[in-house]
């Protein structure tokens, strides 16, 4: 029968399809983070395919990985709060240094830490910074507090990232409590204060930030620093903020999961993002602060000197860089925050 | 013949497989619970069937079932006269090429065109300014009336295509009969024409509510922070929440109410199937 | 007059049921990189289209993907409603049922079903995870569809056939066969395009290692997407558009 003869073929295309596997690298990281032209560098350099996804929240990359009990990814790119959690939970591997010789070109301040010392299982890579966002051309009030956006006058107005961490951080700055404050009452108290805060909020995102930004969608609200830079580079009122009661840093890193099906590929990568010119890749595409410094002093001086992207070291003083909170006070985090967005 | 039986029996176990047993698992891993290290573990519990009605989850089911009903009535309102004008035509099939078109192309890809037409300088506000009607654009995107936009606009076929076909079998001649018998155009309507059309509206109908429930790249797409819907809900309960067991339970909600949907259809119909 | 209403309301139907496709069309050609208002005209996103090896990528993998998850289930289709046509005196409930469960059921339901049956077997997810799925939405497609016109055939040109002393088989490949060829076709058409414009049963139970075009243009338009998108879009469009009126002429043609 000729559809017997065509079913055997089609099978046979499906196998051969699985079995031509070529040298191959999982990535699975932050969107606009890592540009699509580097990876291609990567990919024409070692010959190593890469397979990218992107997530746009720890959260999310989370829930992933506890997902598939195999993981189907070699490397990620958590925020540091978050490797301290993976740590936690055995998901990485700790990394051979030997086998990542431009580990000398990150900037020694990243190099010492406490959410991961040594960086035995990460290597950090941006960094960067929340704070407020405005386009001047709508907004009169200029907001230099976290407070601010708590104006009534400001209903259905804000942006605010999909992020529990970072909204509850933006509550607990404006009641005077550190980000990282693990205390039930006090994250009590940075919901009810959320709360009140609701009818401010026109939408939660994490994606597509710079476009809502230039194209006037939202012209107040929270948003990471590397994002505003790129939104300003097409419309020129957009303004950041750091505000003065205090804002957190963050520092993305990458790192290999343990188990990871390709780990030889996962080590070729991590050595080829820390090279200077990828660096300097980095954060002339996407517009962030990297950690590495030789990659950094390639950069043309308008944007080393620019206060968006790295701020002047009084200004810096303000920022606490986020921590893990342990898994109870996450689950905390996750009831509020799912009554927070649900309640809207 | 052997080969015929062989396949026969590889459906029928794929279809029990891939089709019978994952929706089972579904509605045992709605009574699961969850812990740090499992998705899904024993004991069971009745706990996330009774939070879908608390205050919390309501409110989202409420405003679902809302949002469902306006997308629902936007689109028969608006695809009635537009099936009668179309199944009185001469060009039918031409008229209906036309409409499955936009049905067969991707309905993401449509959506997301949507966005610049809603956006706060997009084209539907520039027109408006254009036409002097406003001064200010107005903030269109992410709120309901774009979540309902895009609803209706990707629904609407589902409801037209029902609607044509049970029109299509109407006959017209009993406009004349009822003519001659007194009728005014009112009685046509009311008495003739609209109760042979039921049967269409509620077809139209079933096949617009509940996928307005459960589309939920279209809010997620064109919603704000106040448009999350049952399809964002379990989408959120599955892969951010990591809550399997209570996803599970919002799904067997969603079934059960499609079947009481169902059965309503049915019933006054008698037993045909 | 009304005749003049008729025209007027069917044609304000139609313009705004294509008015976001050809806005989509224009903006193809926009300049801008991030934002979504007019910039100015240009066709560098369709030389950029064209130089994406990743987007071209997810592209061929919906496109085997989908032909072949729709030739098995067209396949399926067929072999289960020639059986039931020609053995059944009786129709088979269970099998109705799931069929007609699966039909109705929102895509949403039957994603995270799978997706909990996928991860309590330990199926990875990727492309086989993937083709399970849609083979499994689009059988009960293509069983109706193949058997609304098996049912409008007339059983005694097999039963004839048969008394003329064709064998089983042949008698099944040289009269039902050609007689169902269009609605196999429809029903792999059918299947084909379900599976590749899918995006929700896909979101839940696709891998990192087949990325397939309606999860990479979600991801994309929820980033904030440059006009390439749209490039892609309106292809697609074009093709869609080809494959309906294709679809449609070949019905007109066989059913004539």
């Amino acid at each position: 029968m000729m559809f017997k003869r065509l079913f055997i073929f089609l099978l046979a295309c499906l196998v051969s399809a699985q079995l031509f596997a070529e040298k191959t690298l999982n990535l699975y990281i932050w969107g606009g983070e890592i540009p699509k032209a580097l990876i291609q560098t990567f990919e024409h350099e070692t010959g190593i395919k890469v397979n990218f996804s992107t997530y746009d929240s720890n959260e999310t990359l989370y829930a992933k990985l506890k997902a598939t009990p195999k993981p189907m990814y070699d490397v990620v790119l958590p925020s540091a709060y978050f490797v301290e959690r993976l740590k936690k939970q055995k998901l990485l591997t700790s990394l051979d240094p030997n086998r990542l010789p431009n580990l000398k070109n990150l900037d020694p301040t990243f190099t010492d830490n406490n959410y991961d010392p040594q960086n035995q299982y990460s290597v950090p890579l941006i960094w960067g910074i929340t704070g407020i966002f405005y386009n001047q051309a709508w907004v009169k009030n200029i907001p230099t507090h976290w407070g601010d956006l708590w104006n009534p006058l400001l209903r259905h107005q804000l942006m605010l990232l999909d992020d529990p961490r970072e909204v509850f951080g933006m509550a607990l700055f404006k009641l005077g409590y550190n980000p990282n404050d693990s205390d039930p009452k006090h994250i009590e108290e940075a919901f009810k204060s959320l709360q009140e805060l609701a009818p401010n909020i026109k939408l939660f995102v994490s994606e597509g930030i710079q476009s809502i930004l230039i194209d006037g969608d939202a012209v107040l609200g929270s948003t990471w620093n590397a994002d505003a830079l790129k939104a300003y580079r097409e419309n020129t009122d957009i303004r950041f903020v750091y505000p003065d009661d205090g804002f957190v840093m963050w520092i993305d890193c990458l790192a290999i999961l343990k188990n990871a099906p390709h780990p030889d590929e996962a080590y070729a990568f991590i050595n080829f993002m820390l090279k200077a010119s990828s660096g300097a890749s980095l954060a002339l595409i996407e517009g962030h602060a990297i950690t590495n410094q030789a990659g950094k002093k390639r950069l043309p001086e308008k944007i080393q000197n620019n206060p968006m992207t790295y701020p002047a070291p009084e200004v810096l003083k303000r920022g606490i860089i986020q921590r893990d909170l342990g898994e109870k006070t996450i689950e905390l985090y996750n009831t509020y925050w799912q009554k927070l967005k649900f309640s809207l | 013949m052997k080969t015929k039986n062989l396949t026969l029996y590889a459906i029928y176990t794929w279809l029990f497989l891939f089709g019978f047993i994952p929706l089972c698992l579904v509605f045992v891993a709605s009574f699961l619970s969850r812990d740090a290290t499992h998705l899904m573990t024993l004991p069971f519990t009745l706990a996330h069937y009774k939070a879908l009605f608390s205050p919390l989850l309501g409110h989202v089911m409420l405003r679902s079932l809302m949002m469902a009903l306006i997308t629902t009535l936007a689109c028969l309102v608006i695809a009635y006269p537009f099936s009668y004008f179309m199944a009185r035509s001469q060009h039918k099939s031409l008229l209906l090429l036309f409409i499955i078109i936009p049905f067969w192309t991707s309905s993401l890809v449509r959506t997301y065109a949507l966005v610049a037409i809603l956006k706060f300088n997009g084209i539907l506000n520039t027109l408006l300014i254009n036409m002097h009607l406003i001064t200010t654009p107005l903030p269109l995107l992410y709120s309901n009336f774009a979540v309902l936009s895009g609803l209706t606009y990707t629904l609407f076929p589902f409801m037209v295509l029902p609607l044509f076909s049970n029109m299509e079998h109407f006959d017209f001649k009993l406009f004349e009969a009822a003519e001659d018998l007194g009728a005014n155009r009112l009685t046509l309507f009311f008495r003739v024409f609209l109760p042979n059309t039921k049967r269409g509206i509620v077809s139209g109908s079933l096949l617009v509510f509940l996928p307005a429930m459960t589309l939920f790249y279209i809010p997620n797409v064109l919603g704000g922070a106040r448009s999350i819907l049952i399809g964002n809900l379990i989408q959120n309960q599955f892969l951010v929440e990591e809550n399997w067991p209570a996803g599970a339970a919002t799904s067997i909600f969603l079934t059960v109410l499609l079947l009481l949907l169902l059965l309503m259809y049915r019933k006054p119909r008698g037993v045909k199937s | 007059m009304s005749d003049w209403i008729k025209k007027i309301y069917i044609g304000l139907v139609y313009t705004l049921l294509y008015f976001p496709i050809f806005v989509l069309m224009l903006y193809s050609f926009n300049q801008a990189q991030f934002s979504l208002q007019w910039h100015g005209f240009s066709t560098h996103w369709y030389h950029e289209l064209f130089q994406d090896a990743d987007l071209w990528l997810a592209f061929t993998h919906s496109l085997f993907l989908g032909t072949c998850a729709s030739f098995i289930a067209s396949f399926a289709g067929l072999v289960i409603c020639i059986h039931l046509f020609l053995h059944s005196h009786r129709p088979n409930r269970t099998l109705q049922s799931t069929l007609l469960m699966l039909i109705i059921l929102p895509d949403l339901v039957l994603g995270i079903a799978l997706l909990i049956f996928f991860n309590l077997t330990s199926i990875p997810l990727g492309f086989f995870s993937l083709l399970i799925a849609h083979i499994t939405f689009c059988l009960p497609f293509a069983i109706v569809a193949i058997n609304s016109r098996i049912h409008n055939l007339d059983i005694n040109l097999y039963y004839s056939a048969l008394d003329l002393g064709a064998t089983r088989s042949r008698a099944i490949t040289h009269v039902l066969l050609p007689l169902l060829w269009p609605a196999v076709m429809s029903a792999f058409l059918l299947g084909f395009t379900l599976s590749f414009d899918d995006v929700i049963i896909s979101y839940f139970v696709a891998g990192p290692g087949y990325n397939i075009l309606p999860l990479t243009i979600y991801s994309l338009v929820r980033k904030g997407v440059t006009p390439e998108l749209n490039a892609l879009c309106s292809i697609t469009f074009f093709l869609s558009m080809l494959l309906v009126v294709a679809a449609h002429r070949l019905s007109r043609k066989t059913s004539s």
